[in-house]
């Protein structure tokens, strides 16, 4: 069942594969496990592939620190190990740069693996650790969790356009109410201080709305 | 404990929709009220088969509530908050109608920190409940040597009152958390390790995990959660909206079986039965040295000085703990707003709405009333 959502979704990203794999060429591979055989099956599974594991197992105390300093390109960890709390957290640590990671899952339940999807997993290796499968769920960690990234950063931009213009607006219809002109020329006027002024027009709209706001008593 | 040998009203057991069920926790001191409910037979006396399920991480916790895996779990207070909102996370309306436990958390610093400032004050322990400023002026020295690397705190999950805490404690001292400071995230478990080898200057955690550090001769406690702020859920239970209004009954009869457990764990000898059961390889795994002193009021502080009394250090009862008022999860808010974690954005009123719908204070009384009728029979 997993994997089938991992096919169509792969279909999707397909076109974006190459460009991974001529910027990158070796992946480094951080797993978080005490479980010595699949960590081993999972080695196996990658020798001769682009992806270069690093073990780690989860009792160690520092595991951020190591997780900073391994220089990881992807993160494996179990889905019931107690460091899942503090590999979720990284996404929220501003001064982190965010990674992909898979889990480790003994469930074969469906919703609960979207749910960690939604948390910000990338992908699952659920069940049994087949070798043919190994490398294709990696890619399609990577590939999912650059998609994500970019869309994360399409919102921000998009955030932050919708709220410059939205102070541009009003500063206009201010401009147009008291100063009886078009919006054309409200448009222009704005404009025309920001660049004098060396500022972005959303910073010279606030700072007009401010003022009318302050001439007219704080109303 | 005239309550615990009363039966519940036939009615009630009558219409429970959903026996048997799975209640997630993670295995801590305050777990202690839905442990003892299950050794005390106190959920078999409401019509309810329990099988605990012990989850290593709250995220992996959350996560199987939220697919409804697990029926009901304890969760961090603020927890209900961040799913049902959806912060920087999955989101799933949530609901609590009772609160496990209060207070109970305590800020441990390393020892070498706790020496440094010893020496400040003359190599003389300075009076407990630390002031904050002590580390705002240590953190003032150590940033005019070249090698200077800000602290670095640790508490177990964005969403919860340690972290609040923790904030409060610092900013009381003059220090900008997050400009300052480190805050980083580390499993319980793993706390007094990363303590012991300077991965992290200091914690703030719930019980035994201060005690532990104490007793391995790695740090001391300075101020515990009851000296920054009182009275406020620590731990709730939470189920899905969705689960209760499908389980309304069973829910009831859930949360009736823990005010019984509280009640119970309010008799102090019954505390020390607690301790021995916390201590076993099922639940905490730690001697009970480690873990009695909190349940009876005692908080420890270094190797080299006496513990400290305090009242209600950890609090499962009294006539209103249990009672989740909206105030409580406003509050609440707040904190998580003042943390960044919820969008300043939102207005004081768009925050009630929320709480109303995530908690239910009336669900309680049903379940006082219920328990009254029984009382009264």
């Amino acid at each position: 069942m997993i994997f089938e959502v991992s096919y169509i979704y792969i279909c999707n990203l397909w076109f974006r594969m190459p460009q991974l794999s001529q910027s990158v060429l070796v992946l480094n591979v951080l797993i978080i496990d005490d479980n010595s055989a699949r960590v081993a099956a999972v080695q196996n599974a990658l020798t001769g592939t682009a992806y270069n594991i690093q073990h780690l197992a989860s009792t160690k105390s520092s595991l951020l620190k190591e997780v900073e300093a391994s220089n990881a390109d992807i993160i494996i960890l179990d889905m019931e190990s107690p460091s899942r709390d503090t590999i979720e957290s990284l996404s929220v640590i501003s001064n982190y740069n965010p990674k992909p990671v898979v889990m480790f899952s003994t469930q074969d339940n469906p919703a609960l693996l979207q749910e960690s999807i939604s948390a910000g997993v990338s992908s699952y290796i659920a069940g049994q650790i087949d070798p043919q499968r190994v490398k294709f769920i990696l890619d399609v960690a990577v590939a999912r969790f650059n998609e994500f990234q970019e869309l994360k950063q399409e919102l921000k931009d998009t955030k932050e356009k919708l709220s410059s213009r939205k102070w541009v607006d009003q500063a206009k219809a201010l401009l147009i109410e008291k100063q009886g002109i078009t919006e054309q020329e409200a448009y222009t006027a704005i404009r025309k201080m920001a660049m004098e002024n060396g500022e972005k027009m959303e910073v010279v709209a606030k700072n007009l709305v401010s003022m009318a706001k302050l001439l007219a008593g704080g109303r | 404990m005239s309550s615990i040998s009363t039966l519940p009203p036939i009615s009630l057991l009558n219409q429970i929709e959903k026996p048997h069920l799975d209640l997630g926790i993670v295995a801590l001191t305050d777990s202690a009220p839905i442990i003892m409910a299950q050794q005390l037979g106190l959920f078999s006396k409401w019509g309810l088969h329990v099988e605990l399920h012990m989850q290593n991480s709250w995220a992996t916790l959350r996560d199987k509530l939220h697919t409804e895996k697990l029926d009901a779990v304890q969760m961090l207070a603020p927890m209900p908050m961040a799913s049902s909102m959806g912060l920087l996370g999955p989101a799933c309306p949530l609901l609590t109608a009772f609160n496990l436990s209060m207070n109970g958390n305590a800020i441990t610093l390393s020892q070498s920190l706790f020496d440094d400032i010893k020496c400040l004050n003359d190599g003389v322990i300075p009076d407990l409940p630390l002031a904050g400023q002590w580390l705002a002026e240590i953190i003032e020295k150590r940033k005019l040597s070249p090698s200077y690397n800000p602290l670095t705190f640790a508490v177990v999950y964005p969403f919860s009152c340690h972290h609040y805490q923790l904030r409060d404690w610092l900013e009381s001292g003059g220090i900008d958390v997050d400009k300052e400071v480190y805050i980083i995230i580390i499993p319980p478990t793993q706390m007094t390790q990363a303590l012991a080898d300077n991965t992290i200057d200091g914690f703030c955690v719930g019980a035994p995990w201060n005690t532990k550090a104490v007793r391995d001769g790695i740090g001391c406690t300075v101020i515990t959660s009851c000296d920054i702020w009182s009275e406020s859920p620590e731990k709730v239970l939470a189920v899905t909206q969705a689960w209760q209004h499908a389980n309304p009954n069973t829910f009831l009869a859930l949360i009736a079986a823990l005010q019984e457990a509280c009640e119970w764990l309010a008799f102090p000898p019954n505390r020390f039965e607690t301790a021995i059961k916390l201590s076993q390889p099922e639940y905490l795994n730690e001697k009970l040295d480690i873990i009695a002193p909190a349940l009876l009021d005692s908080c420890l502080t270094s190797l080299e000085s006496s513990p400290r009394e305090i009242p209600a250090y950890i609090r499962f009862y009294t006539r209103q703990a249990n009672y989740p008022t909206l105030a409580q999860g406003h509050a609440l808010l707040v904190d998580m707003q003042r943390a960044g974690q919820v969008p300043n954005s939102l207005t004081d009123l768009q925050l009630k709405q929320w709480i109303e719908q995530i908690y239910r204070p009336d669900l309680y009384q049903q379940m006082r009333q219920i328990q009254q009728q029984v009382a009264s029979m």
